[in-house]
């Protein structure tokens, strides 16, 4: 056999095992999504993404708890004069103003975790004080004393009708 | 620096020495024929079965209130859970259909012989370890068929001598099957695998001392073997994507036609279906077993059915080395008793009847006749083979393999004519 | 080697294909979306005051394509996320039945011959010759006959029937396995990679071999 044809057959063997490795490895590595996608949400707990509330039970100066991706989130029916008290500030250590964190300003729609370590503040008076360490948010979630660095997060939600919401899609 | 990282590790752990030794290497009989393919399909199908079955347990419920429920869950709402599903259930199946052609081809050309009789014995330790595995798996859908299925053969342990109804409760953890047996066998299903991987272990490692036989039954010269890879890393692969065609087959577009409709209503202890089946891999034991007509007789009949394989390097008296191959009769009985397996997996499935009953009563005697006639068989075709005289390449192999034996006396072969 | 293997996958369709029953019909589900929801309108009217699907919600019927507007009117004031329960109960089921209607989300994988037997059930009432109701398939059912063949005599009106119980069908085919379709894609694909990856790998297999004297 003349040394250029064992080159060339040399060659084409090589290439043909990269060629046969490179699509086996792709197939392996496509058969490992199905297992990693298993682990993702499933379609039911998907469909609990979203949590419809019904607002007319809610009085003026009534705050009202729901569930919603198994976190609390506070809806606060505000009056106009606690509307405007929180307009006419930016907050405390992270400014933001009240508008832009509302829909509606009779509305306040807060995730009820302290952005600290994670506890679930409590209404008391005007805003929240969360018993953990010592936090207070005021009547638009903002915070204005520590040890907690950010306002109460604002989930995404939209309103549906005059008195009904969706939480969990903007 | 790959070169270093890997002789940073030989200089503390025998990394390139066993790759090379024991996977690279290893030195192979040239001649193994695609029939040699299986055991490595086993290992392949094994690693699919706990791959699948760990994602399973994510989402599975072992209660009796959920179990069902938790399946449709996986096979509706899981992404891809479906899948997850169909491939396990199938892969069952395969992990039988694979090792009974892997036991018949041990069968076939004796490599079930001298020196590889452990081998022989790990795999039946095997077989039995997957046999337990399958049946508590199987109870977990907690469909009709898998309670009943259940309930029929813990029933069966009442066979045991003086306190076989306590045995029973014991097995189950309840006076039914329930809660308590479901929560166990699940227990139980998840562990077994692991005990199989390790038997796994020991099986290769019985295998790497005697090495692998070849398809004339007597071992080739040292210089007729050649390395495991490339040859047969790339035969191996090869074979395994012939079987995952098939298998992707049943997967895709035949998932249902291995699983009884009975077994997609929720079980109901008040009522028994009209039809009990267990699953293919297990229809020729069920036919045995209901063959005898008296409880404990049938227990020991299905058991013993199981068991017989292991008496095999004691029962083939022949001194012709290897398998079918160079013996015409054993290669009939071979074939005889597959035929008799296929007769008794028949019998298995159909509901009783009167020609079925007799029919599996028959096959039943025959398959056990055939276990003991073998020594008298073997004996009388070496008598035969001899008279008429051996083949030329056997006559010569024998002479080469007694002429090796003296220079390696350790090692015993079942082809020794002394 | 491969004839083995084609033998033996031949073995196993033909197999899965004689286990059903002989007397019964054979009929083509169709898995299109305007059969099932034919199907699905026509089960909520004729079966589903008596059987429920405890495993399909009436989001999965939005998902699959359903008209939402119908689906709307099918669930009333019960959420998206609500199953298709029965509003039959229990103890009402066996007083006026005998005993409670089977769930129907699996009951075309839960009958020997799958969709053929449930279609063949559905139209396989009578009249006896003592003037009661009967069915061919399953004598000894307790369900009357919602569908009306044991009355129908007009050729014009079986085949209407027919058509009906095979959208109900349909839909019941699709209730008991919503993936089949992405399955059976999905299959297509893998299978069609696999024969590939195989004759690359069976080209490798013969290079290497050729290598040996």
């Amino acid at each position: 056999m003349a040394e250029s044809d064992t080159l060339g057959d040399l060659n084409r063997r090589n290439f043909l095992i990269k060629v046969t490795s490179v699509v086996g490895g792709a197939g392996a590595a496509a058969a490992c999504l199905p297992f990693v996608a298993s682990m993702n949400p499933s379609s039911d707990v998907l469909a609990k993404a979203t949590t419809e509330v019904d607002l007319s039970a809610i009085p003026e100066e009534g705050v009202h708890t729901v569930a919603w991706q198994g976190k609390p989130v506070f809806i606060f029916h505000r009056t106009q004069q606690e509307i405007k008290d929180m307009a006419a500030s930016n907050g405390g250590f992270d400014p933001e103003p009240d508008q832009e964190r509302v829909k509606r300003p009779e509305w306040l729609v807060v995730v009820g975790i302290c952005t600290h370590l994670g506890c679930v503040p409590n209404k008391e008076g005007p805003g929240w004080t969360c018993h953990c360490h010592g936090s207070q948010y005021d009547d638009s979630g903002r915070v204005v004393r520590g040890p907690a660095p950010h306002n109460l997060a604002v989930p995404p939600y939209r309103f549906i009708a005059a008195d009904k919401m969706v939480i969990g899609e903007a | 620096m790959n070169n270093r990282i890997i002789k940073w590790i030989d200089q503390r752990f025998p990394l390139s020495s066993f790759v090379k030794h024991d996977l690279t290497e290893y030195p192979t009989p040239r001649n193994l024929s695609y029939w040699w393919n299986f055991g490595f399909l086993a290992g392949f199908v094994l690693v699919l079965q706990v791959v699948t079955g760990i994602f399973l347990a994510m989402h599975y419920k072992a209660d009796i209130t959920l179990s069902f429920d938790s399946i449709q869950h996986i096979m509706r709402d899981v992404n891809y859970g479906w899948l997850l599903r169909f491939m396990h259930a199938t892969g069952a199946s395969a992990f039988f259909l694979v090792i009974y052609i892997h036991m018949a081809r041990t069968l076939y050309y004796g490599s079930y012989r001298a020196p590889r009789e452990l081998m022989w014995w790990t795999g039946q330790g095997l077989l039995l370890m997957l046999m337990a595995t399958a049946f508590m798996g199987y109870l977990l859908p907690w469909g009709q068929m898998s309670f009943w299925g259940a309930t029929v053969i813990t029933n069966l342990f009442r066979a045991t001598p003086f306190i076989g109804d306590q045995v029973v409760v014991w097995l189950r953890g309840d006076y039914g099957v329930g809660d308590a047996t479901l929560t166990r066998f699940f227990s139980l299903h998840y562990l077994l695998p692991f005990l199989i991987i390790g038997g796994v272990m020991v099986h290769l490692v019985a295998l790497h001392t005697v090495k692998s036989s070849n398809p004339s039954g007597i071992d080739l010269a040292d210089k007729d073997n050649i390395p495991f890879h490339p040859y047969f890393t790339s035969k191996d692969f090869y074979g395994l994507g012939i079987f995952l065609i098939v298998y992707c087959i049943f997967v895709f577009f035949l998932p249902n036609s291995l699983m009884e409709p009975a077994n997609n209503i929720p079980a109901n202890p008040m009522q028994t279906p009209t039809h009990i089946v267990p699953e293919w891999y297990f229809l020729p034991f069920y036919a045995i077993l209901r063959s005898v007509p008296n409880l404990v007789g049938g227990v020991v009949a299905m058991g013993l059915s199981v068991i017989v394989f292991s008496f095999m390097p004691y029962l083939d008296r022949s001194r012709i080395p290897g398998g079918a191959r160079y013996r015409p009769w054993y290669r009939v009985t071979f074939c005889l008793f597959v035929v008799d397996m296929l007769v008794l997996g028949y019998v298995g499935y159909v509901p009783p009847t009167d020609l079925s009953i007799v029919l599996g009563k028959i096959a039943t005697f025959f398959y056990f006749a055939l276990f003991v006639l073998l020594p008298f068989i073997s004996k009388k075709e070496e008598q035969w083979l001899i008279r008429r005289g051996l083949p030329a390449e056997v006559q010569a192999l024998v002479a080469s393999e007694a002429k090796e034996k003296i220079k390696s006396p350790h090692q015993r072969r079942s082809g020794d004519i002394k | 080697m491969k004839k083995l293997i084609v033998i033996l996958v031949l073995c196993c369709i033909s197999f899965a294909a004689g286990a059903a029953e002989s007397k019964l019909e054979n009929i083509q589900v169709e898995t299109n979306v305007q059969a099932v929801e034919r199907g699905a309108d026509a089960l909520m009217n004729t079966c589903h005051s008596c059987h429920s699907l405890k495993y399909i919600t009436y989001r999965e019927l939005v998902k699959f394509g359903m008209d939402k507007k119908k689906v709307e009117d099918w669930r009333g004031d019960q959420p998206l996320d609500a199953a298709l329960t029965s509003q039959l109960s229990d103890e009402t089921a066996i007083q006026s039945y005998g005993k409670v209607p089977p769930d129907l989300s699996l009951m075309t994988k839960a009958r020997e011959g799958g969709p053929n037997y449930v279609y063949s059930y559905l139209i396989g009432y009578y009249i006896t010759p003592e003037g009661m109701t009967s069915n061919h398939v399953f004598p000894e059912t307790k369900m009357p006959d919602m569908m009306g063949m044991s009355g129908a005599t007009d050729p014009a009106q079986r085949a209407e029937i027919q058509a009906k119980a095979r959208d109900i069908v349909s839909f019941l085919n699709w209730a008991a396995d919503p993936h089949e379709e992405e399955r059976h894609k999905l299959g297509y694909y893998v299978i069609g990679y696999l024969l590939v990856l195989t004759v690359l790998l069976f080209f490798v297999k013969n290079q290497i071999w050729s290598r040996l004297k």
